[in-house]
């Protein structure tokens, strides 16, 4: 459960902020050379809360403590994410400006407006997952009720057991899906589940059902006990949730990662040999009405994801293209954010973390050759360097 | 037979003058000759550590197509033949614009002279008619459809629409063809169909703001926030021609008729913040 202390909170000395905006590159290379152990501070930050990150923040290291990280995030981050994070026994995540940019947005939701929609855009592994986390962060911190759905995805392919659903006869329910997302949803949502109630009596079978008035921790208990119900347990939270969210008890952040999914092709095939709609999926049903904007009090937070994108091609990020025109007028209007590759500042604050972390072992990487042939090949993209450095 | 050794040939390019008319060395077409050619051309896979091999004997050179008997000297002179068989170019007509604002239709066809036991070429029948349609007086939905009628055979860029036809035997009857295809075509894309009506969003050729879902969910969004505001009393065409409205229905039509561009990107995102009152709080 407690991992060990050691590296919990990155503590490194404080660092005048007015310092980075005066120091260019070079210049600070050399002074790298001399003073390695303040250089630390440089790349790292100790503000450890989303809410206080700004402008000066950009480029550095925050770190989230591996407890709240299990909390916030129990199937939220990227799988090479979490082995880094197991490897280095800190999580450490880098303020860039489309994430700055989405906190902005985020703290200026006013809670009688409609729910405004934003969708993170932007190549192959520029960082579009990592800017959700931090948004799901800053929420979390801030106290609203996060419903993260980590990949949409994996809801429209190798799905092992699609079970004809009771509610209506033409959709098909995914039960292992639907009873995973549930564990992980009422991991990181406790204390909001106890104190929500449900507003109407739900029917599981002849002898079970669940009163008006119950908390929702209880329908969600009910979901994971009898899996045979867990994809209409989620339909039932999600509207429960929406229609609530609009009375102002709570804030709701909907974050989804890869919301094409939603609209595009699935790769499931029924009986007949006939590929799935998306239509056809109660999971995808009731997702598609979250984000929507007929609620008020909170905000979608959505990234387009081409890595696991049924039949599309590998070079496809822009919104028209991944959202098709259906997914596109569903969403629309929506506040698309851009993210690149690294700039040179954070590549060498992603450089300089990697190499304090003693993440680099070859001697030439530590050299400025090293360095700018790190620069070529990797293109500044995050993914890619990232990939490079692991064998290093 | 006395055995007497052959003497070494000169090549041609030894003997050739720099001033010589190329076009007696090159007449008509005819494959590439190195010892005629008094250029150090080389061609091929280069060899290792070396380079391309020379032209004697070098069977790439030989095998493709070269236009040695096509010199511009050379077409001066053919020219110069042909001019007695010509008539005079019109001394009215001489700028591109002239000549298609009083001949918008042109007719391309093209006569093959061959030696061989008939003077006759199938290819001769074809005919290319060509016609832009800004020069014809169609409306919006006539355009439209007849766009939509020929295809393919309408290039957006330059607007032409070009009616290649040889399914007759003679050329004259693939021309009086051609003519009535087109006259056809721009009287039945004027009139309008009982079935056009049924015209669904897919067919459209581009994005039309006015009455899509789009416009409703704008709409109802705005009349939500208003609410939450307090402002009861704004109607629907107000805030239809109201100035954030209007530059969020350019912003999208323009990301969707012409594409999504870095900068059409941008307009979207600063219109729809406009639109929600969404500030930035750096």
């Amino acid at each position: 459960m407690l991992r060990s202390v050691k590296g919990l909170i990155c503590q490194g000395p404080k660092f005048i902020p007015a310092c980075f905006s005066q120091v260019c590159g070079k210049a600070w290379l050399s002074t790298a050379a001399n003073q390695d152990a303040q250089m630390t501070a440089v790349f790292r930050t100790s503000e450890g809360d989303p809410a206080n990150h700004t402008e000066e923040h950009e480029g550095q290291h925050y770190g989230i403590p591996l407890q709240e990280l299990q909390l916030v995030f129990p199937h939220g981050l990227p799988q090479r994410f979490r082995m880094q994070t197991e490897t280095f026994n800190e999580a450490c995540l880098m303020v860039r400006r489309p994430a700055l940019e989405l906190l902005g947005y985020l703290k200026s939701t006013k809670p009688d407006y409609p729910a405004v929609r934003y969708v993170i855009y932007g190549e192959r592994g520029t960082g579009k997952t990592m800017t959700l986390c931090h948004a799901i962060h800053y929420c979390a911190r801030q106290g609203w009720l996060v419903l993260h759905v980590p990949d949409a995805h994996l809801w429209v392919k190798n799905c092992k057991e699609l079970v004809p659903s009771s509610y209506k006869k033409e959709r098909f329910d995914q039960p292992l899906e639907s009873s995973a997302w549930l564990k992980n949803f009422k991991m990181s949502n406790e204390q909001f589940l106890k104190e929500i109630k449900t507003q109407q009596r739900y029917l599981w079978s002849k002898r079970e059902s669940t009163e008006e008035g119950h908390p929702l921790g209880e329908v969600v208990e009910q979901g994971l006990r009898r899996v045979k119900n867990a994809s209409d347990v989620v339909g039932v939270v999600l509207k429960e949730l929406k229609r609530q969210c609009s009375l102002g008890a709570y804030r709701l952040l909907v974050a989804v990662d890869g919301v094409n999914a939603l609209w595009g092709r699935t790769s499931l095939k029924k009986r007949d040999n006939s590929y799935v709609a998306p239509e056809e999926l109660t999971l995808i049903q009731s997702l598609r009405k979250m984000v929507t904007n007929d609620w008020n009090g909170g905000a979608v937070v959505t990234t387009l994801s081409q890595t696991g994108a049924v039949s599309k091609p590998s070079s496809a990020y822009l919104p028209h293209e991944l959202l098709r025109k259906e997914g596109f007028d569903t969403l629309d209007p929506f506040i698309p954010i851009q993210v690149y590759n690294y700039t040179e500042w954070e590549f060498e604050s992603c450089y300089q973390y990697y190499l304090e972390r003693r993440w680099l072992q070859h001697e030439r990487a530590r050299m400025d050759e090293g360095r700018q042939e790190l620069r070529f090949l990797s293109s500044a993209n995050p993914q890619q360097l990232e990939r490079i450095c692991a064998s290093l | 037979v006395p055995i007497t050794k052959a003497k070494p040939v000169i090549p041609r390019t030894e003997k050739m003058a720099f001033d010589q008319d190329w076009a007696n060395v090159y007449p008509t077409a005819a494959a590439f000759k190195p010892s005629s050619v008094p250029l150090p051309i080389r061609m091929g896979y280069p060899a290792s550590g070396g380079v391309s091999p020379p032209k004697e004997g070098n069977l790439e050179l030989i095998n493709i197509p070269n236009f040695l008997h096509l010199t511009p000297a050379a077409i001066r002179k053919h020219c110069a033949a042909l001019k007695d068989f010509c008539t005079e170019w019109p001394a009215a007509l001489d700028n591109d614009e002239k000549c298609e604002q009083h001949f918008p239709v042109e007719v391309e066809t093209v006569d093959y002279v061959s030696a061989g036991p008939t003077v006759r070429n199938p290819k001769a029948r074809l005919v290319n008619l060509r016609i832009k349609l800004s020069n014809l007086n169609l409306d919006d939905h006539a355009k439209k459809k007849l766009i939509k009628l020929v295809g393919e055979r309408y290039c957006k860029g330059t607007d032409t629409l070009t009616i290649t036809t040889d399914r007759c035997p003679l050329r004259r009857q693939n021309y009086d063809y051609g003519l009535y295809l087109l006259t056809v075509l721009y009287h039945e894309s004027w009139k309008t169909e009982m079935w056009e009506k049924d015209k669904t969003e897919e067919d459209m050729e581009e994005y039309i703001w006015e009455n899509s879902p789009s416009q409703k969910k704008v709409l109802d969004t705005l009349f939500r926030i208003k609410s939450s505001e307090k402002i009861n009393d704004i109607t629907k065409e107000e805030l239809l021609t109201s100035e954030i409205v209007q530059d969020y229905r350019n912003s999208l039509v323009a990301l969707k008729n012409e594409g999504e561009t870095e900068n059409n990107m941008a307009n979207y995102k600063k219109s729809v913040k406009r639109l929600l009152n969404v500030q930035d709080f750096q």
